[in-house]
C-alpha cells in the first residue's frame, strides 16, 4: 500500500514521472500478475476472510466503555471492513477484477470498471475520476480507512507480539504510528488530487508520445491492450501485506 | 475400606492451608464454603504475619519472645502449649508462604522487609503492601486449585453448612450443606469434619467482618453439642472507617508505618486538621503510654480512643464519634509503597485522600478470640505433639476446629499481624493429627449405613421447609439482625456493665423467640438468599446469649473485656515507701483475682441456654503477670510481682523458666 | 423524563434488571428510594430489599445480590452500574446521581450467565486460572527454608498483578471475550455437567486477568521453572492473541492492574516462545 500510494501520488507531479514508474513496474511482463496474486491479491483475500471471523468474535461496546483505545479498536474493525469493500470496488473501478476479454467488454466495462489503461496511466486514471464527484469522496474515504486500517494495526501488532510493552512504550509507538498513519494519508490525499487535477487530452498527447518513443527504442513491446480504446488488463498494486495485525 | 475422605467447612486461611496439606498428605478433601474460597473474608487482612526473624533476632527476639507477647498480650488466658507451637512454627510458616509465591515486601536487599506492630517492641510483621491477608489466601488459594486440578480436592463452592452429622455415640460422621443455588440439601460424609469458618461478626450488626462471617457453622457444631470457648472476649479494633453499611478496618499497619492518633484540645475544633498547630494537638496515646506510643495492644488503644469521645468529650465531630489518624508527615512515596491498599480503601468510601487530610476513624468490633473449644496434646517441653489427633479437635470426636472459630490462641486480646499466624498454623498443624486419625479408622465412613446421612438430610430439609411454609410470622429477619446488632454492641464491646449486659441477655431472648417467626419475602426454592440469611439469623443467637452470659459473669478486666467496675487501680501514693506498701496490696489482689479468674469460659448449650464452666489454663510456661500498660506506679507493680515470683520458684524449682519473668515489658 | 415525574429531591429511582433463574426471560423492575447520606449501592440494594415492593405498589421478591467483604477486596459484588461494571460497595450514590440524576440502573454481569437477578456464575475466571497454571509449584509444604530473594523492583512489578481479586471487570468490558453459557440438562450428574462446561469454556478467551496471571507466575523465581507450560495455553485457543487491544481491561479494572502491560508481557513470551520452539530449542 505504502508503495502504491506513493506511486500514485506522482500524479500530482505531472504526467511523465507517473507514467514512468508505471512503465517500470511494467517492465516486469510476465511476472507480474504472479506476484501481484501471490503478494497481494491472496494476502488481502487472506485477511479481509480472517478480519470477518475476527469481527465476528468481538462486540464492540464503546456506547458504555468511551475509552480511545476502544473507540481504536471499533475503527480498526470498521475501516477494515471499509477497506476491504473500497479495494475490490477500486481494482473493479479500474482494472476490472478478471483479465478474460469477455467479462471486460460485457460486464465490467459497461459497469464503469476496468477504466485503466497502464501505457496511458494518467489519463485514463483522470477520466475515471473525473466521470463523478462521488468518486473522489469514495477515494478519500477509502484510503482513510485503509491507512488507518494499517497505522493502528501496526501498533496493536507491537503489543501482540510484544514489540512495546510498558505504557510508555505503546503511548510512544502509538505516536510513531499516528504518524505515518498521517504521512500515509496526506501522500494518498495527495495522488487523489493529482489525478482530479490532471487533464486529459494534455496527459493523453504525452503518454502517446512516450509510448511511441518507447516502442521506438525497444524498452517497451507494442502492446496496444494496455492503451486507452482497447480491451484492458487488471492492474493493482497495493501491497497490504504488510499489515497483518494478527498473523 | 473405601475411600477415606475429610470434610473441611470454610475456605478462608485455616480451611485452605488445611486442605492443601491434606491433600499433600494423600487424604481426600471435600471443601464447603460459601462462597467461592478467593472471595473469603481473611482479603481482609490487612497489615501482616508475625514471626521473629534474623533481624529482631539480632535485637534480642527469640521465638519465646514472641510467644510471651503473645500471652502476655492476651493476658494470659491462651492456653501456653498451642501459643508457644505457633510461636516456633511462625519463622516456618512465613518461609512457606514466601515459598509459595507470596509477594511479600522486600528490602534493598532483597529480604522480606518488616514493620513493628502492636503489642510488640521489635518489628516482627511481614507483610505484602497494605493486602498481605488477600496475598497470603491467593497464594493458598491458588495451591489448593493446583491440587483441585490433580484430583485430590474437590470444592463446593457457593454452599451452605447446616451442620455436623452426628452418630448415636455422638461420634461426627459427615455434614449436612445445602447448595446455595438449587437450595438442594445434601450429606457429606466424612471420616473427619474441620471447621474453619471463621469469626461472628455479623452478631454485631455492622463490624469490619464481611457479610459471610454470620457464625453460622461455629453455632451449629454447639448447638449440635460442641463447646464453645471465651465467648465473651471480642476484639474491637481501635480504627475503623464509620460506615453506614460496614465499618471498614483501618489497618494497624497505618500507626506501624508511623500513623499519629490524636483530636484537637479544643473540643469540635472547627478548623481544618492541618490549620491546627502542634500545640493545640493532643497526641492522646503518645502522651499516655511514652514507651508503646500510637502502637499499644489494640484493647488499650480502643478503649482510650473511646475514652476520648465518650468521657472527655473531645471527639472531632459533634454528631458523631472519631478521632483523626494521621499520616499527613509521612512522605508520599513511602505511604504508596508500604499502605496504599488501605489509603485507596479510605479515598475510596470517604472521598478525601489520606495523604492530605488525616483520616477519622473510629473503634469498631473486629474479631473473636473466642470460638469452638479445641483440645491439643501437651508435649513435654511445653509445646504440642506434632501429629497427634488430639490437636484442634472439639469435644465431639472426629470434628476439629481451626482459625478464628477455635478459641486457643489469642487469649482475652489478639496481638495484631498474629491472626494470619494463627490460621495458616493451625490449618498447617492439624493435618498430619487427620491423618494419623484416619488411618486408626477401621471403616470408612462412607461404608456406614446410608439412613444416618439420610435422616440427616431429612431433619434439615423439613426444617428448611418449615421456614419456606411459614406464612403467619409478621417478623422482618433484616430488622431482627439490626436491631440485635444494635444491642449487642451497645452493651458487649469497649465498656461492659453488669446492669447493661443483663438487660441485654433479655433483649437478645426476647428477639430470638421474634426470630423463631420470621416470615419470609421470598419462598422460592432457587437461590434463595432470604431463607438462607434467616436460617443464620436463628442460629446467630446461641453464640450471641454466650457472649453476653460469659461478659456478666466474668467480674474482672481482661484483655477485651473491661469492666470499669472491677478495674485495678493506679497506685495513688507519692512517696516510695507507701507506693511500695500500695503495689504490696495491689498485688495481693491481683493474685487474687488470678486464681479466681485466669480461666477459660466454656459453654455449652442446655436447653438452647448457654451453660458456663470455668477450665483452668495450662500457664507452665510463663506464669501469669500483671499486664501493666499506662498503669502510674507500673514499675513498683512490676517490682513486687517479680520478687514474689523469684521466692516462688525458688520454692517450686521445676516452675517456669526465668526468661519468662525477664521478658517483662 | 421519568425521573422528574416521580422522583422528588430526596428520592431516586433504581432499575434492576431481574431474572428468575438460569436461561429464563428477564425484566426491569424500578424501586423509590429515600436518599440518605453516604449511600452506597449495597445500601441501596438493601432498602429496596426491606421495602419489598416496585414503584407501581407490586409486591416483589428481594433482588438477589453477591456481597462480601464490602472493601472492594474480595470481588463478589461486581455488578453492571448505569452501564459500567464496577464493584457495587465502592460505587457511592452521591456520584452516580451527579452523573446521571434521578436514577440507577442497575444489571448483572453480560460476559456471565446469570444465577439470579445480579448474581452470576464466574466459574469460568476460576477454571482460567487453572488452565494457564496460576500456582508456584512448590514440591510440598514442608520446611524447606526461605525463598529465593527478591528485589524491591521485582516485588512492585508483582504485587500489582497478584492483587487481581477474580471480579470479572475486566473481562466484562472487554469486547473480545463473550459469554460461554452451558445449560444442564436434566438428569445430568455434577460430574458431567462440570466437564461439558469447562470444554466449553476451555475454548474460549481466558480473558486479560488470567493472562496478566500467567505473567505473574512466570516472573516468580520458582514459578519461572515451568513457564512453558503457561506459554502453551497461552498461545492455544483462547490465548494471548485472541486480545484485540482494545484495552478496556485496564481502565475498568478497580485494582488498577496494568492488563495491558501482562499482555503485551505474554505477547513477547509466547513470541520468543513459539520461534524458539520451532527452532528447536
Amino acid at each position: 500500500m505504502c508503495v502504491h500510494l506513493l506511486t500514485n501520488s506522482l500524479t500530482g507531479w505531472g504526467v511523465e514521472p507517473f507514467q514512468n514508474a508505471v512503465y517500470q513496474i511494467h517492465s516486469l511482463g510476465p511476472v507480474l500478475p504472479l506476484i501481484e496474486w501471490g503478494f497481494i491479491f491472496l494476502p488481502i483475500l487472506f485477511h479481509g476472510i480472517l478480519g470477518v471471523v475476527i469481527i465476528r468474535s468481538g462486540r464492540s461496546n464503546v456506547k458504555h466503555y468511551g475509552y480511545s483505545a476502544n473507540w481504536r479498536y471499533a475503527m480498526q474493525r470498521a475501516s477494515g471492513m471499509v477497506a476491504l469493500i473500497f479495494i475490490f470496488a477500486h481494482v473493479f473501478h479500474l482494472h476490472g477484477w478478471f483479465h478474460v476479454e469477455p467479462w471486460l467488454k460485457y460486464v465490467a466495462e459497461p459497469l464503469g470498471g476496468a477504466q485503466f489503461k497502464p501505457y496511458n496511466a494518467n489519463s485514463t486514471l483522470a477520466q475515471a475520476f473525473q466521470v463523478s464527484w462521488l468518486i473522489p469522496i469514495l477515494y478519500v474515504t477509502g484510503v482513510a480507512a485503509c491507512v488507518f486500517h494499517f497505522a493502528n494495526g501496526l501498533w496493536t501488532m507491537g503489543i501482540t507480539w510484544g514489540v512495546w510493552i510498558s505504557p510508555k512504550a505503546q503511548s510512544r509507538a502509538g505516536a510513531l504510528c499516528s504518524g505515518l498513519g498521517v504521512g500515509l494519508f496526506v501522500v494518498g490525499l495527495g495522488a487523489i488530487v493529482g489525478v482530479e487535477t490532471t487533464d486529459v487530452n494534455e496527459a493523453r498527447q504525452v503518454e502517446n508520445r512516450m509510448y511511441e518513443e518507447r516502442t521506438k527504442d525497444g524498452s517497451v513491446l507494442p502492446n496496444p491492450e494496455k492503451l486507452s480504446g482497447h480491451g484492458s488488463t487488471k492492474e493493482v498494486v497495493d501491497a497490504e501485506g504488510a499489515i497483518e495485525a494478527r498473523y | 475400606m473405601a475411600q477415606q475422605k475429610v470434610v473441611v467447612v470454610g475456605g478462608g486461611l485455616a480451611g485452605l492451608s488445611a486442605s492443601m496439606k491434606l491433600a499433600e498428605l494423600g487424604v481426600a478433601v471435600d471443601m464447603i464454603s460459601l462462597v467461592p474460597v478467593k472471595r473469603s473474608h481473611s482479603v481482609c487482612a490487612q497489615g501482616g504475619i508475625n514471626s521473629c526473624n534474623d533481624q529482631t533476632r539480632q535485637l534480642g527476639d527469640s521465638e519465646w519472645k514472641h510467644f510471651d507477647d503473645t500471652i502476655y498480650g492476651g493476658d494470659f488466658l491462651n492456653h501456653q502449649p498451642p501459643v508457644k507451637e505457633m510461636a516456633y512454627w511462625a519463622p516456618r510458616v512465613i518461609d512457606l508462604m514466601d515459598r509459595v509465591g507470596v509477594t511479600f515486601n522486600r528490602t534493598q536487599e532483597g529480604f522480606l522487609d518488616r514493620r513493628r506492630f502492636g503489642g510488640t517492641l521489635y518489628k516482627r510483621t511481614a507483610f505484602s503492601g497494605a493486602t498481605t491477608g488477600q496475598q497470603l489466601l491467593y497464594a493458598l488459594d491458588e495451591q489448593v486449585r493446583r491440587r483441585e486440578a490433580e484430583g485430590a480436592i474437590r470444592k463446593f463452592e457457593a454452599w451452605d453448612f447446616l451442620g455436623p452429622i452426628l452418630d448415636d455415640e455422638g461420634v461426627c460422621r459427615g455434614v449436612v450443606a445445602q447448595s446455595l443455588l438449587t437450595m438442594e440439601i445434601r450429606s457429606f460424609p466424612a471420616d473427619a469434619v474441620v471447621v474453619a469458618s471463621g469469626g461472628p461478626g455479623l452478631i454485631y450488626g455492622r463490624s469490619t467482618m464481611s457479610m459471610v462471617c454470620t457464625g453460622s457453622a461455629a453455632s451449629r457444631c454447639f448447638q449440635a453439642g460442641a463447646k464453645y470457648g471465651n465467648p465473651e472476649f471480642i476484639q474491637v479494633h481501635p480504627t475503623a472507617i464509620p460506615g453506614a453499611d460496614k465499618l471498614r478496618l483501618m489497618s494497624e499497619s497505618a500507626r506501624g508505618e508511623g500513623g499519629r492518633v490524636w483530636v484537637p484540645r479544643t473540643p469540635q475544633d472547627t478548623r481544618a486538621p492541618q490549620d491546627i498547630p502542634d500545640s493545640e494537638r493532643y497526641y492522646f496515646l503518645e502522651e499516655r503510654y511514652p514507651e508503646y506510643g500510637n502502637l499499644v495492644p489494640r484493647d488499650i488503644a480502643t478503649r482510650e480512643i473511646f475514652d476520648i469521645c465518650v468521657n472527655e468529650g473531645l471527639s472531632v465531630e459533634n454528631d458523631r464519634m472519631c478521632v483523626y489518624l494521621d499520616l499527613t508527615h509521612i512522605p508520599r512515596e513511602e505511604l504508596d509503597r508500604k499502605l496504599s491498599g488501605i489509603l485507596e480503601i479510605y479515598e475510596k468510601f470517604q472521598g478525601v485522600d489520606p495523604r492530605d487530610t488525616p483520616m477519622k476513624i473510629f473503634p469498631a468490633v473486629h474479631y473473636s478470640m473466642g470460638g469452638l473449644w479445641a483440645g491439643y496434646e501437651r508435649s513435654a517441653d511445653g509445646g504440642l505433639v506434632s501429629g497427634s489427633p488430639d490437636n484442634q479437635l472439639t469435644n465431639i470426636p472426629n470434628l476439629y476446629a481451626i482459625g478464628e472459630c477455635d478459641y486457643q490462641y489469642h487469649g482475652a486480646n489478639r496481638l495484631g499481624a498474629n491472626s494470619l499466624l494463627s490460621c495458616i498454623f493451625s490449618g498447617l498443624f492439624v493435618a498430619p493429627g487427620i491423618r494419623n486419625l484416619l488411618s486408626s479408622h477401621k471403616q470408612a465412613a462412607s461404608e456406614l449405613p446410608s439412613s444416618l446421612f439420610e435422616g440427616a438430610v431429612k431433619q434439615h430439609q423439613e426444617r428448611h421447609d418449615l421456614l419456606l411454609g411459614r406464612t403467619g410470622g409478621s417478623e422482618n429477619p433484616y430488622l431482627i439482625h439490626q436491631e440485635l446488632g444494635n444491642v449487642m454492641t451497645r452493651a458487649a464491646t469497649v465498656v461492659r456493665r453488669n446492669d447493661q449486659l443483663a438487660e441485654a441477655y433479655q433483649q437478645v431472648s426476647d428477639l430470638e423467640a421474634r426470630a423463631q417467626k420470621c416470615s419470609l419475602s421470598d419462598t422460592g426454592n432457587w437461590t434463595n438468599q432470604n431463607v438462607v440469611f434467616t436460617k443464620a439469623l436463628i442460629d446467630m443467637f446461641p453464640i450471641a446469649k454466650s457472649i453476653v452470659k460469659g461478659a456478666l459473669q466474668r467480674d474482672e478486666c481482661r484483655g477485651a473485656h473491661f469492666k470499669p467496675d472491677f478495674a485495678m487501680p493506679s497506685l495513688k501514693s507519692t512517696d516510695d515507701a507507701g507506693r511500695r506498701e500500695e503495689a504490696e496490696g495491689w498485688c495481693d489482689r491481683f493474685a487474687a483475682n488470678t486464681d479466681k479468674w485466669l480461666k477459660s469460659t466454656v459453654v455449652s448449650l442446655k436447653d438452647n441456654e448457654p451453660d458456663i464452666t470455668y477450665e483452668d489454663i495450662d500457664t507452665s510456661s510463663i506464669p501469669p503477670r500483671p499486664r501493666l500498660y499506662g498503669l502510674v506506679g507500673a514499675e513498683v507493680i512490676d517490682e513486687v510481682w517479680t520478687e514474689r515470683l523469684r521466692q516462688k520458684q525458688a520454692t517450686q524449682p521445676e516452675a517456669a523458666q526465668p526468661e519468662a519473668v525477664a521478658g517483662s515489658a | 423524563m421519568i425521573s422528574s415525574q416521580h422522583t422528588s429531591a430526596k428520592q431516586f429511582q433504581v432499575r434492576v434488571l431481574r431474572q428468575d433463574g438460569p436461561g429464563q426471560e428477564n425484566r426491569w423492575e424500578v424501586y423509590k428510594i429515600d436518599h440518605e447520606p453516604d449511600m452506597n449501592v449495597i445500601s441501596v440494594l438493601q432498602r429496596v430489599a426491606a421495602k419489598g415492593q416496585t414503584i407501581d405498589g407490586r409486591a416483589s421478591s428481594p433482588v438477589a445480590w453477591d456481597c462480601s467483604c464490602l472493601e472492594e477486596v474480595c470481588g463478589s459484588c461486581t455488578m453492571v452500574i448505569n452501564g459500567r461494571v464496577r464493584q457495587a460497595c465502592s460505587a457511592l450514590v452521591d456520584r452516580l446521581l451527579e452523573d446521571k440524576p434521578g436514577e440507577i440502573e442497575l444489571r448483572p454481569m453480560t460476559k456471565f450467565p446469570v444465577v439470579r437477578d445480579l448474581c452470576v456464575d464466574r466459574s469460568r475466571k476460576f477454571r482460567a486460572l487453572q488452565r494457564v497454571k496460576a500456582w508456584v509449584p512448590v514440591d510440598g509444604y514442608n520446611d524447606m527454608g526461605a525463598g529465593q530473594k527478591q528485589s524491591m523492583g521485582e516485588q512492585e512489578e508483582s504485587y500489582p498483578l497478584a492483587q487481581c481479586m477474580s471480579c470479572g471487570c475486566c473481562v466484562e468490558a472487554c469486547p473480545q471475550y463473550q459469554k460461554v453459557e452451558v445449560i444442564r440438562e436434566a438428569g445430568e450428574s455434577d460430574e458431567a455437567f462440570e466437564a461439558r462446561k469447562n470444554e466449553a469454556y476451555d475454548n474460549s478467551f481466558l480473558g486479560p486477568a488470567a493472562i496478566s496471571q500467567a505473567v505473574l507466575f512466570n516472573r516468580n523465581p520458582t514459578g519461572k521453572m515451568n513457564a512453558d507450560e503457561r506459554l502453551e495455553a497461552l498461545k492455544g485457543p483462547g490465548g494471548v492473541h485472541a486480545c484485540g487491544n482494545a484495552q478496556n481491561c485496564v481502565s475498568v479494572c478497580p485494582k488498577g492492574i496494568p492488563l495491558t502491560t501482562s499482555i503485551a508481557r505474554a505477547g513477547r513470551a509466547v513470541t520468543v516462545y513459539s520461534i524458539k520452539k520451532w527452532f528447536g530449542s
